[in-house]
């Protein structure tokens, strides 16, 4: 029994080697692909679907760790061992089309049925986009916008349907919101030492009419004014300066922040662990008509430029952007598409507030785009950390930060 | 021939293969890696070269533009304040401990071996525990502080510039004190019982007994203990990761999360290597200080 068990599964074992021979055609190109995400994500589900279409491409997918991506990916580039398909984080998409690490997309994309730079959201298309050519194709995008608790609004003699709209409005509502006896801050937010700090700090900073360039310019020292009276003012925790975003707004879904600044993934979360009326706004601008603007986040996809196969990597691209249509539906991401409308959930509440989120959408902005990113970023870091612990003056915080990033971005 | 091989079997060249080996050990993992260290602290590296040996040389560049930073002072200085409060810390309350599971109460030895529960635990769980200990405004330490009456309002230990660098001692302390216990426990194990037999007839007292026979026959445990913990605090870095990440602004960084945060979150690999050799400079000044506090010592 033992022996005729062992012959049939060495024979399955035989036929399957000689099936999977069969179906890898020897003509067969085979590409790699890198990406963090997980099975319940993007990347691996839809080359799933782009290897069953048997079109002569095979794609081999790799998972990495959000903290392995950068590192790993320019590795394997400068020891000739890069994938040919990579996700990468936006802001550090223009340190690798700098070097030329990433190829040069512009002719294809041009030529491109599928893939079209004017269906895109004007932020996420920066954000590929290096000495005005293309180096990629935005894989999906998010920003961040205000969610307020509606009953603590009632609670407080606000109405509801109107958020704050400006800044000192903002203020405003936090401050008639706050109520410490009851262990509720008007708001919550982060300032951490990290991307995130700078992530959701650049938004108001380029409200006020400020790039990165110039980040010690007049509506950057307001905006970080701004800022610093929030938690000087206790209407938001001093632990804002170490919290993270998803760890913030946790404080908001249990009722100890009456609002939150963050983006779509917090959604879900809200939607079971909130036990109380939300709404969203988009972020207050500075005054009333002053230029909206956001943060953008997620991912883009690129090719290697030492793809021995451009154009089959390209073709796998423009298979995986025909999708975007489905992207949220399937996998709770917003695709970097204006020309696709966010199909309805059936639940009001989450489709409205998508619809925040798309708009605000319109406005967002990538970080940089600059090679020396991260730099940039942790000069901006300092700044605000600098100035909200009071141990530098707004202005001054952010001069030195201007400083800084003059001399590291030339 | 055969007289290489008898010597290898049984000589010269047996003694040659017995340091050989460790010493080729220690040179590939251990040698080549801090050289290659050196060599990168006085390089411009970036993530494109770094795969290559041959980069731009930039002489002391990275040491000049590093001490010109206005970081740079405060974070070495949080680094021995870390070191020298999460040794003492860990020292005391861990000493303490072993000497009070030593009176030898039923059951000692066996809630002593509980104690390492708190050292098996990886550094992440733990900070992310004592990141909830320590939050500001739902904090259980605050809770404690405030209902004995001894604060009056909510610290927040993470976010508050004065009080980050004690927050992750604190769990520093905590993660420490049990590794140190047990080695001064067995330190303590090994004193011989007739050395107190004979002080007690002589009339010394408790105090007397510990000045004059623990303290002294425990100072190579103490030297060993020290030393170690100075590597491991010099090491310790999951907790920074966990609980402040360094902020706020700097207050709590020191060197190890620093070269970190250089090298990986900036990709400025040289200046991650430049704090790495100033970390070996202190590491082997003070490996110097303990072999020679521990050369002469008197034994038994």
């Amino acid at each position: 029994m033992g022996i005729r068990r062992t012959m049939i599964s060495v024979a399955l074992a035989l036929a399957s080697v000689s099936f999977a021979g069969i179906s890898a055609r020897a003509e067969d190109v085979k590409l790699v692909l890198w990406s963090l995400d997980r099975d319940i994500q993007p990347a691996p589900n839809l080359i799933k679907e782009f290897n069953a279409q048997n079109n002569g491409i095979q794609i081999e997918y790799r998972q990495l760790q959000f903290d392995d991506v950068v590192s790993e990916a320019m590795r394997a580039y400068s020891t000739g061992k890069a994938p040919d398909i990579i996700a990468i984080d936006n802001p550090n998409h223009a340190m690798f089309a700098s070097r030329k690490a990433f190829l040069d997309l512009t002719d294809m994309i041009l030529q491109s049925k599928v893939i079209k730079p004017e269906n895109y959201f004007p932020g996420p298309l920066k954000s590929v986009m290096w000495d005005n050519k293309y180096y990629g194709v935005p894989k999906a995008t998010n920003t961040i916008a205000l969610y307020y608790n509606k009953d603590l609004f009632k609670a407080a003699g606000l109405d509801p349907e109107k958020p704050p709209q400006t800044w000192t409005d903002l203020v405003a509502t936090a401050k008639k919101l706050t109520n410490p006896s009851k262990n509720i801050y008007g708001i919550t937010f982060s300032a951490k030492a990290n991307e995130e700090g700078t992530f959701q700090f650049l938004p108001w900073a380029q409200m006020g009419g400020a790039t990165y360039k110039s980040i010690n310019s007049e509506g950057a020292v307001n905006a970080l004014t701004t800022w610093k009276q929030m938690l000087d003012e206790k209407l938001a925790s001093p632990d804002t300066l170490t919290r993270s975003q998803w760890d913030s707004t946790a404080t908001f879904n249990a009722g100890n922040a009456a609002m939150a600044i963050s983006g779509p993934w917090e959604i879900d979360r809200m939607l079971s662990d909130a036990k109380f009326q939300w709404g969203t706004a988009l972020l207050p601008v500075p005054s009333e008509g002053a230029q909206r603007s956001s943060a953008m986040g997620d991912f883009n996809w690129a090719i290697f430029s030492s793809t021995k196969h451009p154009k089959e990597a390209f073709k796998a691209l423009e298979f995986f952007a025909s999708k975007d249509a489905t992207m949220y539906k399937n996998f709770g991401q917003l695709p970097a598409r204006s020309d696709i409308p966010v199909p309805p959930t059936g639940n009001a509440l989450k489709d409205s507030a998508l619809k925040t989120f798309v708009e605000q959408l319109k406005y967002a902005q990538p970080r940089g785009p600059s090679p020396e990113w991260p730099k940039i970023s942790k000069a901006i870091q300092d700044a605000i950390q600098a100035a909200l612990t009071g141990q530098m003056a707004p202005k001054a915080a952010l001069d030195q930060a201007a400083a800084k990033i003059k001399s590291i971005d030339g | 021939m055969k007289r290489v091989f008898s010597s290898v079997t049984d000589g010269r060249g047996f003694d040659l293969v017995l340091v050989g080996v460790p010493f080729t050990f220690l040179l590939a993992l251990a040698g080549l890696p801090l050289l290659y260290n050196i060599l990168m602290s006085f390089q411009e590296v970036d993530m494109f070269s770094l795969a290559s040996v041959i980069r731009p040389f930039v002489g002391f560049k990275n040491y000049v533009d590093l001490f010109t930073e206005p970081e740079t002072i405060s974070i070495l200085k949080n680094t021995v304040i870390f070191v020298v409060g999460s040794i003492a810390g860990q020292f005391l309350v861990g000493f303490s401990l072993a000497l009070f599971f030593w009176i030898n109460f039923p059951g000692a030895s066996w809630l002593r071996g509980l104690f390492l529960v708190s050292w098996v635990m990886p550094g992440l769980v733990v900070g992310a525990i004592w990141n909830w200990i320590l939050s500001g405004d739902f904090g259980v330490l605050n809770f404690l502080l405030q209902q004995t009456g001894l604060v009056g309002g909510n610290i927040f230990w993470r976010s508050d510039p004065n009080f980050s660098l004690w927050a992750v001692i604190l769990a520093n302390i905590w993660l420490g004190t049990s590794f140190n216990m047990i080695l001064l426990a067995t330190g303590l194990a090994a004193i011989p019982a007739d050395l107190y037999e004979a002080a007690e007839m002589d009339g010394a007292n408790a105090w007397q007994r510990f000045w004059t026979i623990t303290l002294p026959m425990m100072r190579s445990t103490i030297g060993a203990i020290i030393a170690l913990g100075l590597i491991f605090t010099l090491q310790q870095f999951d907790l920074f990761a966990a609980i402040t990440d360094g902020g706020p602004n700097n207050s709590s960084n020191v060197a190890q999360y620093w070269a970190w945060d250089l090298s990986f979150r900036q990709y400025d690999f040289g200046k991650g290597a430049t704090i790495s050799v100033i970390m070996t400079v202190f590491v082997m000044f003070a490996a110097t200080v303990y072999v020679r506090s521990t050369r002469h010592e008197v034994r038994g």
